[in-house]
């Protein structure tokens, strides 16, 4: 067998083809199976929503307008809106809601999201369950809420997807939520998530007063208060059918300043301020597997973003080399096929099984979430998009945390 | 043990399989190409053996064999080319690759031989081109020329196109490079006995062909 340069990615690819297959099994594991069974109970305890807001003004009132919408009994949702110095007409729309007996709304400076947060978790008294609301509109609280009767809860994520997606950038993203929407139910099973996403995810009242209120963190705050409470032996779970529709940036440049601060955020916290969790024998799963193999997934996504320059580089020469030799029709001219010269080799094959492995995953984490919208367009553009846009966030990411260079929010 | 660690265990157990799975089946996909590879060369190793015991049998060239000559010829090129491709995915260090390679040289010299007689006994004027290549790193342009022969072989079928690895470890081979005087200085190009070295482009090579000795398939470009 030719050890061409090939061989530089097959590492890669058997950590990648291992971290699948893990999956798979604890997919089919007992813990997640018994989580996709959908809770009978019906307790209701006092929940509270808080939806901070910056220069919200087109968005606002719809997604007040949804949560109200939400089937829950009225006398136990409050809502927590609070205006974090928006500079457009926000202040105002919020405003029209402040009759409204389940919403309070509360203005103040602009001092980043997460100081909106413990200012609204701090008007929050009365709610067992506080939720922070950074999208469009989730549909069903019920299942959050059952999701916390497990012991041993202190926050529980939903299934996010791209609100009606438009721009192939969102569309890219799209399919990546509903593999994210698997990735993250397999993981909860297992008590392996170290973040729990800012636009709805859950916590118990109760454990802001046991590990502190939302830092700055980077400007991943939603990241690191998931990494305080897997410090402290907490549990953070998922409600697989409880849905929540974000609109995704919409083009390029918005979407790198996003993952920027979603990267940074979480090579800052893990590499700086979390550096225990690494390794960490208390939870084996977070400590052991997944973490390090997210730390991995930005060198491996790096490492293969330079090998596919190389290649095609490699290829590019030779082909101008070729169209200098001979002419182009016959370069590009139709070969009779034969089973000979079948283009079989251990990484397209590998590859193959990869990539459809993430197709399963997608086509999974849509059905379980019954999440709507059609995937099969979107993972097209997925498959070609992602590969070359992905490593652009990661390098800068990595380059500005090498540096020390600042990220912004927006 | 904990379920994560015997999802670990089964996880690692299910990699290998898939792994293992994938690595035989490239494996057996290779093996067939050099069953196929073998089972050409004998076949064109009995053609050719048949025309050279017609040759001994007529105690002169059989012209009536010229268009079997001009078959074996193109089903030599085909072989050629299907066995630059499994030299590409086995590795030019193979050991199967190289003794299919020293067969396929056997081949050609002995159509190159048979060529000439029959040119020489019934009057036939064939175009032949010997080409010398290297694939250890020391031609830079042979890949080049490969393709400009590949490309004129297509488009002149009456062409006979000859390569053999200058470096092949093959007595045979050795003594033909003598005969046919080659230099080192790869790639090498003898077209009906007048020597190039060094790239050539299409055009260069076309002017040494003597007019109207071969037809077209497409019009040249």
């Amino acid at each position: 067998m030719a050890w061409g340069p090939d061989v530089y990615i097959y590492p890669f690819i058997f950590v990648a083809l291992y971290f699948e297959s893990f999956l798979l099994v604890t997919f089919l594991s007992k813990p997640a199976r018994a989580r996709r069974i959908k809770s009978t109970k019906l307790s209701t305890p006092n929940v509270a929503i808080i939806v901070p807001c910056w220069n919200e003004e087109t968005t606002i009132a719809g997604t007040v307008e949804s949560l109200l919408a939400l089937e829950y009994p009225k006398e136990k949702l409050s809502l927590i809106l609070i205006n974090d110095g928006s500079t457009d007409a926000t202040p105002s729309v919020i405003d029209r809601f402040a009759e409204h007996p389940q919403i309070t709304t509360i203005h103040k400076e602009n001092g980043g999201k997460f100081t909106a947060m413990n200012i609204g978790i701090e008007h929050a008294k009365d709610a067992e369950l506080i939720g922070f609301l950074d999208a469009v509109a989730p549909d069903s609280l019920r299942e959050v809420v059952a999701a916390f009767d497990e012991p041993g809860i202190a926050a529980i994520t939903s299934s996010m997807s791209i609100h009606k997606p438009q721009t192939l950038f969102q569309r890219m993203q799209y399919a990546e939520y509903s593999l994210s929407i698997t990735l993250r139910h397999v993981f909860a099973s297992i008590n392996g998530l170290y973040v729990a996403p800012g636009p709805f995810s859950f916590y118990r009242r109760t454990i802001f007063a046991d590990i502190g209120m939302f830092k700055h963190a980077y400007l991943a705050e939603d990241m690191e208060m998931a990494m305080r409470i897997q410090r402290a032996g907490m549990s953070i779970g998922n409600a697989i059918r409880a849905r929540v529709y974000t609109k995704g940036p919409s083009t390029f440049p918005k979407l790198l300043t996003q993952r920027i601060r979603w990267t940074t955020g979480f090579l800052r916290n893990i590499l700086f301020d979390y550096r225990d969790l690494l390794g960490n024998k208390k939870n084996k799963v977070l400590g052991i597997l997944v973490l390090p193999f997210a730390i991995y997934a930005v060198i491996a996504g790096i490492s293969l973003f330079f090998y596919g320059i190389y290649q095609t580089i490699t290829h590019g020469l030779h082909t101008v080399s070729m169209i200098q030799t001979v002419p182009l029709s016959y370069l590009f001219s139709w070969h009779p096929f034969t089973w000979f010269y079948l283009p079989i080799t251990i990484p397209t094959l590998l590859g193959a099984a990869l990539m459809l492995n993430v197709f399963i995953w997608m086509m999974l984490g849509k059905h379980l979430s019954k999440t709507p919208g059609k995937l099969a367009l979107n993972v097209v553009i997925f498959i070609a998009l992602y590969g070359i846009v992905a490593p652009v966030w990661l390098i800068r990411s990595v380059s500005d945390v090498a540096l020390g260079t600042r990220t912004p929010w927006r | 043990m904990s379920i994560v660690a015997r999802n670990a265990l089964i996880a690692l157990g299910i990699t290998a399989v898939i792994a293992g799975t994938v690595m035989y089946t490239v494996s057996y996909l290779n093996r067939a190409r050099i069953t196929e590879l073998s089972a050409i060369e004998n076949q064109l190793s009995i053609d050719t053996l048949s025309l050279e015991t017609q040759f001994s049998l007529l105690e002169s060239a059989p012209c009536d064999s010229v268009a079997s000559s001009t078959t074996l010829t193109s089903e030599l090129a085909d072989l050629g080319d299907r066995l630059a491709y499994t030299e590409n995915q086995l590795g030019k260090n193979d050991t199967r690759v190289i003794q299919l390679k020293r067969q396929y040289s056997l081949l050609e010299i002995r159509d190159y031989l048979i060529t000439k007689k029959l040119a020489a006994a019934c009057g036939t004027k064939p175009v032949t081109v010997l080409y010398f290549y290297s694939n250890t790193g020391d031609c830079n342009d042979c890949d080049r020329a490969g393709y400009a022969l590949s490309y004129l072989h297509n488009t002149y079928p009456a062409l006979r196109v000859y390569s053999f690895d200058y470096n092949l470890d093959l007595g045979a081979l050795k003594t033909f490079i003598t005969v046919n005087k080659v230099q080192g200085d790869l790639p090498a190009f003898v077209v009906n006995g007048k020597h190039l070295y060094g790239f050539t482009s299409l055009e260069d090579l076309e002017k040494i062909f003597p007019k109207g000795a071969l037809s077209t398939t497409t019009a040249p470009q």
